[in-house]
């Protein structure tokens, strides 16, 4: 955010969810009570003890006076608390931190991997410019290229890792993009060094322990109309990384919904250009830094699993090092595949930037907005149904573009394996290998690779997913070889060991996350 | 892009894509209402009769249309005066007739089907041809007990507008105001597509049983039976299961099975008498969906590993030489379920 559209944006915000909130006083005076709840509620195991203090004394303060207050009063204090988080979520982009930023890439980026001791890290990884050859970046590049010119773009990734964020910054600026504005966790803020660089970055803060509606309400208006001002967004639309390694198909909706707001408000205030483009991506690694903390969430009871994780391979400087090692010392590569544009209702949009219908034909986009008398307006339920069709584009774009590596196709081979040879087993019991035979011939694992080859192959013709170079040359030995020397090294313990002819499937769990990036495509059905 | 503009819809209120039974019928009850509705039919004699001499006689013989009922051949061009397009044309021919809609509609528009029937080859709804063949989303179907000649005859009856846009039923609901049909809405439009199109097998098992003398107990049996699969069918693809509660479900049902003017109730009480499938179908002047349909559930059904008993049953007599009595033995000797398991499924 630039400073000088700080203070505007900060009105504007305010302003818009007062707006929304006091259509009348009942409504207003529930809000205000409501948000004053979930944020005690909240302070109660807030670890920050003076931040809790501080925050603490603020919501007593405006309790005791909405306690005695008259509606007048309750929309007064309601805009004193939406002004108070605005002002913890607004961010701030200074091009001379993202110059230095960019200058001391990649190692600037291993750096602020590191939330405990950058120095240490950056000693540790002498010579590791190599990262800018590991991270491939392929697709329609040239597309996000020329939508990003001709209006605002919103760059929507799939979400595997914490790692992620700080790649796609690294690709944006290989690409020569201006830095995206995008919502990072509190928690990245909490290392003054990290939060400098995010803060100047063009990040914005998400406390993802706030529930309070009127707090996420600030979080989409505020990406909304930064929108509106023309700053490319980037938010991962899965809300959160996926626990089971499948690619996302339930997305969030509501700041995915804020490309249509901002759209209509754009049109309704007769904008030159008033477009905005919905850019999906993929992230596609061989390995996951955090796959063995992700699929055990994901495994847990249903209602257990936890949305934010605190305590996960991420706050590991170690494991963060031993992940970097492991992909130079592989020649791993991690592909960043960037899909064809969409306009917000789903539609793809060619290299004019005109939205096409699937049958190639010119869509008037201004038409999904109007009413009867040619004017743009906002109308909730339909709205959302909009919404729901772009979330269903971005779903399919994550499909099709997603790069299934050898690590995948291993583990999906060796559980086909499993399931094939132990009937009838539920899948908890098939993870736990209770009376599951522990090794299987070599010569039966590359059956089922080439087995499963065949599948993806065929749908990699069909066009419904992408494969790396080394699954195209359809070599099962030369697949087997390199999937295992990823899944048999980098994790605490190996997924598969390769003794004499035989090959030992030691944590099946991490067998089912990196086979369920084939979930949702045809034969791939486990996740 | 921009320069959009509704004015351009003034012309009409509703453009009815399709002059078979049904779509005659609904676009004389909106006439009736004087709105100003546009009749769209492929043939120009057939235009030009409704226009000339306000009848349509090759299929509703002996009814005399609305004075205000215009027809008209030029497809594209009259979607251009349309905010509603009501498209009421047969499974076989609706993808074309959609890409041609497609050539010319605008995201604006509604586009509403009353088509019950499926897409043979690829097994979609006529809801997702559209959305494949239009840039329009809002898309809604209509169904329900809707026996043409009973609406032509001044008799009343009642359907399900399903849309997951609100918006198309507020707007196509004060078209039929006052008029002797209502128009109930809904969101489950997967619900209501399968619902108005297994119910024809259904039609043709209920007049093969009536055909047979079965007699009442074992239609109703039939029929209650194939409401189960169908429901069955229409959870395993994502439909709510009360909406075959409904109109559009055992509403429509009651109506088919019962009714003597039902063309696949005609199939199956023909197939009863002996007569062989493609003799009847040559036969008739306006289509059976229940037959195609039988196809395209079976082998859906087969390839998701559902049960249908009923249209296993349907299909082996339109397909597979099955003499009606070996069908009703083969349904007869399998062994009973849980009556209501369907509702498991939720």
């Amino acid at each position: 955010m630039k400073p000088e559209d700080k203070g505007r944006v900060q009105v504007e915000v305010v302003q818009r969810i007062l707006d929304h909130w006091t259509t009348d006083a009942t409504c207003c005076e529930e809000a205000l009570f409501d948000t004053i709840y979930h944020e005690r509620r909240r302070l109660e195991s807030e670890k920050n003890k003076s931040r809790a203090r501080k925050e603490g004394a603020f919501y007593e303060r405006i309790y005791h006076q909405a306690l005695n207050g008259k509606s007048a009063s309750h929309r007064q204090l309601l805009k004193e608390v939406i002004r108070f988080f605005s002002n913890e979520v607004l961010g701030h982009f200074d091009p001379r931190v993202y110059s230095l930023a960019t200058r001391i890439i990649p190692t600037g980026l291993c750096l602020l991997l590191n939330t405990v001791s950058p120095l240490r890290l950056v000693e540790t990884l002498q010579g590791a410019d190599g990262l800018a050859d590991q991270l491939v970046i392929g697709g329609e590049i040239e597309a996000l290229r020329r939508v990003a010119k001709m209006g605002t773009t919103i760059l929507v990734p799939t979400h595997s890792s914490n790692l992620d964020s700080i790649l796609i910054g690294f690709a944006l600026y290989r690409l020569g993009l201006p830095p995206y504005t995008y919502g990072a966790g509190l928690n990245l803020f909490s290392n003054r060094l990290i939060g400098f660089f995010m803060h100047n970055l063009g990040a914005y803060k998400v406390d993802r322990l706030k529930k309070a509606p009127v707090y996420k309400d600030v979080l989409k208006t505020y990406a909304g109309y930064t929108m509106e001002l023309g700053y490319h967004n980037l938010f991962f639309p899965g809300g959160t990384r996926s626990r089971s390694g499948a690619v996302e198909s339930k997305l969030k909706m509501g700041l995915l919904g804020m490309g249509l707001d901002a759209y209509i408000h754009n049109l309704a205030a007769g904008k030159e250009r008033p477009d905005i483009f919905v850019v999906p991506c993929t992230i596609n690694y061989q390995l996951v830094l955090e796959a063995e903390t992700l699929i055990d969430d994901h495994l847990k009871d249903v209602g257990k699993s936890r949305y934010i994780i605190e305590d996960d391979e991420f706050s590991r400087p170690k494991r963060i090092f031993e992940f970097i090692r492991q992909l130079f010392s592989l020649h791993s590569t991690i592909h960043l595949v960037i899909s064809s544009p969409l306009d917000v209702f789903g539609n793809l949009v060619d290299d004019k930037g005109v939205s096409r219908d699937r049958r190639g034909r010119p869509v008037d986009r201004s038409r999904y907005v109007i009413d009867a008398g040619g004017r743009p307006v906002f109308d909730a339920q339909r709205d959302r149904e909009y919404t729901r069709e772009l979330a269903s584009s971005i779903g399919a774009a994550y499909r099709r573009d997603t790069v299934i590596k050898s690590t995948n196709l291993l583990s999906r081979a060796v559980f086909k394996l499993l399931g094939d040879k132990n009937p009838g087993l539920d899948l908890y019991r098939l993870l736990r290998g209770v009376g599951v035979e522990e090794s299987f011939s070599l010569a039966d694992v590359y059956r089922s690779v080439e087995d499963t080859l065949d599948t993806v192959h065929m749908l990699n013709q069909r066009g419904k997913l992408r494969i790396d170079d080394i699954v195209t040359r359809k070599d099962p030995v030369a697949i087997v070889s390199e999937a295992l020397a990823h899944l048999g090294t980098y994790h605490r313990k190996p997924a598969l060991v390769r003794r004499g002819d035989r090959l030992f499937h030691v944590d099946r769990t991490l067998l089912l996350y990196y086979q369920n990036r084939l979930a949702g495509t045809e034969n791939g059905e486990l996740a | 892009m921009s320069g959009a503009s509704g004015k351009d819809h003034e012309g009409l209120d509703i453009l009815v894509v399709g002059g078979g039974t049904f779509g005659t019928a609904l676009a004389s009850i909106l006439s009736e209402m004087k709105r100003r509705v546009l009749l769209w039919v492929r043939r120009p004699e057939q235009a030009e009769e409704i226009n000339s001499k306000h009848t349509n006689s090759r299929y509703l013989d002996g009814f005399e249309l609305p004075l205000n009922l215009r027809a008209t051949t030029l497809l594209e061009e009259s979607i251009r005066r349309t905010p509603i397009v009501l498209i009421v044309v047969p499974s076989k021919s609706f993808r074309e007739i959609a890409r041609r809609i497609g050539n010319t509609a605008k995201g604006n528009q509604i586009l509403v089907h009353a088509t019950k029937g499926i897409e043979i080859d690829t097994f979609k709804r006529m809801s997702e041809v559209l959305k494949e063949e239009t840039c329009a989303l809002k898309i809604g179907a209509l169904s329900g007990p809707n026996l043409a000649r009973e609406i032509m005859g001044g008799q009343p009856s009642g359907a399900l507008l399903a849309s997951r846009y609100d918006e198309v039923a507020t707007t196509l609901q004060p078209l039929f105001v006052s008029s002797r049909m209502r128009i109930y809405s809904g969101r489950d439009v997967i619900g209501t597509e399968i619902a108005g199109s297994f119910k024809n097998i259904i039609a043709i098992a209920a007049g093969v049983a009536d055909g047979m003398k079965l007699g009442d107990n074992a239609k109703s049996l039939l029929v209650t039976r194939g409401l189960s699969e169908m429901a069955r069918f229409g959870v395993a693809l994502g439909a709510d299961v009360f909406t075959f509660g409904g109109l559009a479900g055992i509403g429509d049902l009651m109506a088919t099975c019962a009714s003597k003017l039902s063309r696949n109730h005609q199939v199956g009480e023909r197939l009863a008498g002996g007569e062989e499938i493609s003799g009847i179908l040559d036969g008739m002047t306006q289509v059976a969906e229940g037959v195609p349909t039988t196809r395209a559930v079976h082998a859906q059904a087969l390839q998701m590993n559902i049960e249908l008993p009923i249209v296993r049953a349907v299909h082996g007599i339109l397909y597979e030489d099955w003499s009606c009595n070996e069908a009703l033995i083969r349904l007869m000797s399998l062994p009973a379920e849980k009556e209501l398991a369907v509702l498991s499924y939720r």
